[in-house]
């Protein structure tokens, strides 16, 4: 279990908040870039940052706020970083084992047993610059875990990474967590991996929690726009100052119903057609998205109509 | 703008006998956008620094229009490039940054600046055109570096590697935007290179899979994304890819596989199905064939709960969209609402 009491991404707002990772469980921190994510990484780590909060590993206070060294347990949390940090000379197996170098022992099988759950086992004998992206950064994951922390921190652990290697350790990532009971905090600024993965969800902006709680919660009751707009992509589309409806929500609708609306533009990725188009609402014209379910064709210029579910629109004050 | 061939093109870097390319037919029709896109190694930018005029073909020819463009390094090309991060000068204005092509090229200061002005406008970069780079967001500088490469009026080709991938994704849609419709606008051929297949898939009109340095399709997203050539182009289009049954096992006296088909597909013991998420619906069942093993939260839909499902049969995974509140351990039944059928073996020599 991991606690962070009065946390504070920037140091120079007043309004802090606690933040809490169950063992086993999955916490996806979602902001944009420069939002704050790396600071709160290294708080936990107890490396420096301009965060600042006291931290609690397994009830244990191990950092507090005022600057101040790591009481004992800061073996109990692991990061993982962006960019891949392996010791090159050394082999995958040693790398795994390094953690245990301090303490004169390696236990072989253990390494094996790692390598195997982040299925590198057949690469032990290689160096880091023999292998792929993916598997230098389960490397990393395997070295992590090695010190059997009881809090691992991935911080956009997947940006270098071809997405098809995404897909994969992201449904590894889940079962890993189940396996070992660690609590693990993972950064992002993809909301459909915030989504796919989280159990509970932290959504931040400008160095400011703005909201957290479980993913569907946030999802459906955003506690504001901002916030609803980062756990949308693209973002939401207007309806009048307080009313707005996600792109995934819309849909071509009949003559009767839903907004004239004039395509701009259709972008299509094969699952989802995305729809770019200018909709006339009773309050003056508005750009709008639509993320629509397979091939849609309309040409640039032609007129349509969208529509969507009232239970799906969202109210938001600003 | 121009056509652009490659025929049969291959490429060795020297001294070494693996070709990194190997002989790749491709024609870009004038005027339209092509998406090369593959995984890391596949060969991209070797490919992308051979239209550059970087390298060279081993063999083979590559063609812009009629003309034989092998042999002539980039500086004789006539080909704009747009980078992964903006590339622009510090010290110059935008403005400044934009006229500097031109006038490197030798058209006279007011002609230039007209140009320059006319491009910043169309890309709605007019406001920020006295402002030096320090002073524009991530957006703004990406966008100003490709009006930069776009200033020029006598290129052939415009190639984009990857221009997107530092934006952040709210922006994303925006910069796309403004491309896609300058490119229609003025006719452009523009490559795109990527590893993104959203990017690939949304942006071109053609789109080729290229993986071991060999294309392996080359169609419309649509055919890529509905018909893929083998089971490692259905596996690779699409997150997340496409799951795959043996077609012989549907005929088989074995105990039923739990799917359910409007049109069940012929009895063929060489093809596999691939079925995508979307392409199946659950329909749960206390005696259902396949059980939940694995769930991702997508949104919601009509304030219904919508989620990827992982099933398990035996040997076979399938992913299918559900709606509703699904729980590992629950038991369905699958209904197929299509699939696509492909060669059990893999393809190799793909032409377009």
């Amino acid at each position: 279990m991991l606690t962070i009491r009065e946390c504070l991404l920037d140091p120079t707002r007043s309004e802090s908040c606690d933040l809490h990772c169950e063992p086993g469980t999955v916490t996806v921190v979602l902001g944009p870039n420069q939002s704050g994510k790396t600071p709160l990484c290294r708080l936990i780590a107890g490396l420096s940052s301009s965060a600042s909060g006291h931290v609690e590993v397994a009830g244990v206070r191990v950092k507090t706020s005022r600057g101040g060294s790591w009481a004992a347990g800061n073996e109990q949390v692991a990061m993982v970083f962006q960019a891949f940090v392996n010791y090159p000379h050394w082999t995958v197996a040693q790398n795994i084992a390094s953690p245990y170098r301090a303490q004169g022992q390696a236990d072989q099988s253990r390494v094996r047993e790692l390598a195997t759950l982040v299925k590198i086992d057949h690469l032990l004998e290689r160096y880091p610059h023999e292998l792929s992206g993916g598997q230098q950064q389960r490397l990393a994951i395997a070295r992590a875990l090695a010190k059997d922390p009881k809090v691992l921190l991935m911080d956009e652990p997947f940006v270098n990474l071809d997405f098809k290697l995404r897909e994969a350790l992201n449904e590894e990532l889940r079962a890993l967590v189940e396996d070992t009971g660690v609590a693990l905090l993972f950064t992002t600024s993809d909301p459909s991996d915030a989504l796919a993965l989280a159990d509970r969800l932290v959504i931040i902006s400008q160095h400011e929690v703005l909201q957290q709680g479980k993913p569907l919660d946030l999802y459906q009751m955003p506690a504001n726009i901002k916030a609803a707009n980062l756990l949308s992509d693209p973002g939401l589309n207007t309806l009048s100052a307080t009313r707005f409806v996600r792109p995934e929500h819309l849909r071509i609708t009949s003559e009767r119903s839903g907004y004239a609306a004039k395509v701009k533009a259709v972008e299509s990725n094969g699952a989802h057609s995305y729809l770019h188009a200018l909709v006339e609402l009773p309050d003056g014209d508005k750009s709008w998205v639509a993320k629509l379910p397979g091939v849609v064709s309309i040409a640039m210029g032609n007129s349509t109509r969208l529509g969507f579910d009232e239970r799906d629109v969202l109210e938001l004050d600003r | 703008m121009a056509a652009i061939t490659l025929d049969q093109v291959s490429f060795n870097y020297p001294g070494t006998t693996e070709p990194v390319l190997k002989n790749l037919c491709l024609h870009i029709e004038d005027g339209t956008t092509h998406a090369l896109l593959g995984a890391s190694g596949a060969g991209k930018t070797t490919l992308l620094n051979m239209l550059s005029g970087l390298l060279s073909p081993s063999s083979g020819a590559l063609r812009f229009g009629d003309k034989n463009v092998s042999t002539i390094g980039a500086r004789e090309r006539n080909v704009a490039l747009v980078f992964q991060f903006p590339v622009l000068y510090e010290t110059k204005s935008v403005l400044d940054n934009l006229m500097f092509p031109l006038l490197n090229r030798g058209w006279v200061m007011k002609e230039a600046r007209g140009r320059a002005i006319e491009v910043a406008e169309e890309l709605e970069l007019a406001d920020v055109l006295h402002l030096r780079p320090a002073g524009l967001s991530l957006y703004q500088k990406q966008l100003a570096a490709i009006a930069k490469s776009l200033v020029r009026t006598d290129v052939d080709l415009v190639l984009l590697d990857e221009p997107l991938t530092a934006v952040e994704p709210a922006m994303k849609w925006r910069l796309r935007q403004r491309l896609a419709s300058f490119q229609v606008e003025h006719g452009l051929t523009m490559i795109y290179v990527t590893h993104d297949q959203t990017e690939a898939l949304t942006f071109a009109s053609q789109v080729s899979l290229l993986s071991e340095g060999r294309i392996l399709q080359t169609g419309t997203p649509e055919d890529i994304y509905n018909h893929p050539i083998d089971r490692f182009v259905g596996d690779f289009i699409g997150s997340p890819g496409m799951r795959f049954i043996p077609s012989a096992r549907l005929h088989s006296d074995q105990p039923p596989l739990g799917l359910l088909f409007a049109e069940p597909p012929e009895r063929d013991a060489g093809t596999l199905m691939g079925i995508r998420a979307e392409w199946l619906t659950p329909q749960r069942s206390a005696d259902g064939i396949w059980e939940l093993v694995s769930k991702r939260l997508v949104g919601t839909d009509g304030g219904q709960e919508k989620s990827l499902l992982g099933f398990r049969n035996g040997d076979f995974e399938l992913l299918a969209e559900g709606l509703g509140n699904w729980c590992k351990g629950d038991r369905a039944n699958l209904r197929v609402q299509r699939y696509a059928l492909l060669p059990a073996e893999p393809q190799t020599a793909i032409t377009s």
